[in-house]
């Protein structure tokens, strides 16, 4: 086992250990972790498999494909996160707002 | 000047935040009027309302943190309309608006010709003192207004305007921040509310340059625009 790839996968395993400490009630979330911990295992231990899906999808190399495809994944990310910080802005302005209106004086 | 009973049913809207060198001025000129005026300071540092206690018929408004001139607007909006306003103006803090261009924004209004008028430093017999750069500016926002709203006015964005109840009631700004001018515009070409542009003064003077926009926060209106475009 190379250098990188203990580095990656006691990564993979700190990430999961985490989000089980804070998930672990959903099963829909479990099965869906594990899956995913599951690829990236494989993925790691076994980088060939990631070269044959990227040649069979025109790609030259397994790590450009993880590459590519993590950067669609982060800018979903970020979409979604925004999308949220948008409702959370607008939750607070809502609640300041009430406040404000409830709360008018009048000289 | 309007008689007594229709100027207590116009709602002057002022937001405010960190202002209190010019605060008491700007509502000092529009006391004649009688018009009612609703302060919403939003979330200023330090509090306006020990320099405009001892001045009467002033609604108070606070929001507890600062969220921006949009939802301050929006605040002064709802307010007003509980109170059963029947037509509202948004006004600068700041002295950069004259109190006596109020009333050429009404008359379209209370004539029935138009249910917003927006104000407007560029039409003829407008008046501004602004400078080269902020000139460009409005004018590149005029487009950039065009493109996302279908409006082309003469001024992209000028904080007094006065509107009647059934137009306050189609506004709902979500851009707390700056980019709500546009956000207006966008609720009158999709609400189909008659609008009309009124010259009108614009005066820099030191303070209201130092205080307001530089140019450079028209570029995060723009980002907050096409956000805007993106997530409503």
């Amino acid at each position: 086992m190379t250098g990188i790839k203990i580095l990656l996968t006691t990564g993979v395993a700190f990430i999961a250990v985490y989000f089980f400490l804070r998930l672990r009630n959903s099963i829909f979330d479990i099965v869906i972790l594990l899956l995913l911990i599951a690829a990236a295992v494989a993925f790691i231990l076994f980088p060939d498999i990631t070269n044959t899906i990227a040649n069979k999808l025109g790609v030259g190399r397994g790590a450009d494909l993880v590459f590519y495809t993590s950067i669609l994944i982060f800018w979903f990310v970020i979409l979604k996160l925004y999308a949220r910080i948008r409702r959370l802005e607008q939750i607070i302005t809502h609640v300041v707002r009430k406040d404000a209106i409830d709360e008018a004086e009048k000289n | 000047m309007l008689n007594q009973n229709k100027a207590n049913a116009v709602f002057v809207i002022i937001p405010f935040y960190n202002e209190n060198t010019v605060i008491r001025e700007v509502i000092e000129d529009l006391l004649p009027y009688n018009y009612q005026i609703v302060l919403v300071n939003d979330g200023s540092t330090k509090s306006p309302y020990n320099i405009l206690k001892d001045i009467d018929s002033l609604y108070f408004l606070h929001h507890k943190v600062n969220l921006g001139q949009g939802a301050a607007i929006q605040t002064g909006i709802d307010f007003a309309l509980q109170k059963g306003a029947e037509y509202l103006v948004t006004f600068d803090a700041d002295g950069q608006h004259l109190s006596s261009d109020i009333q050429s924004l009404l008359e379209p209004l209370q004539n029935n010709e138009a249910d917003i008028c927006i104000a407007s430093r560029f039409l003829e017999k407008g008046m501004h003192n602004a400078t080269k750069g902020r000139k460009i500016t409005l004018k590149v926002g005029r487009w950039v207004n065009y493109f996302f709203t279908g409006l082309f006015l003469s001024d992209a964005h000028n904080g007094l305007r006065a509107m009647n109840r059934t137009a306050a009631d189609k506004f709902n700004l979500k851009e707390n921040r700056m980019a709500h001018a546009t956000e207006f515009l966008i609720a009158i070409k999709k609400n189909k509310i008659r609008y009309k542009e009124i010259p009108a003064t614009v005066v820099y003077s030191d303070y209201s340059r130092k205080k307001g926009q530089s140019v450079f926060s028209s570029i995060r209106i723009f980002f907050d625009l096409v956000l805007h475009k993106l997530f409503e």
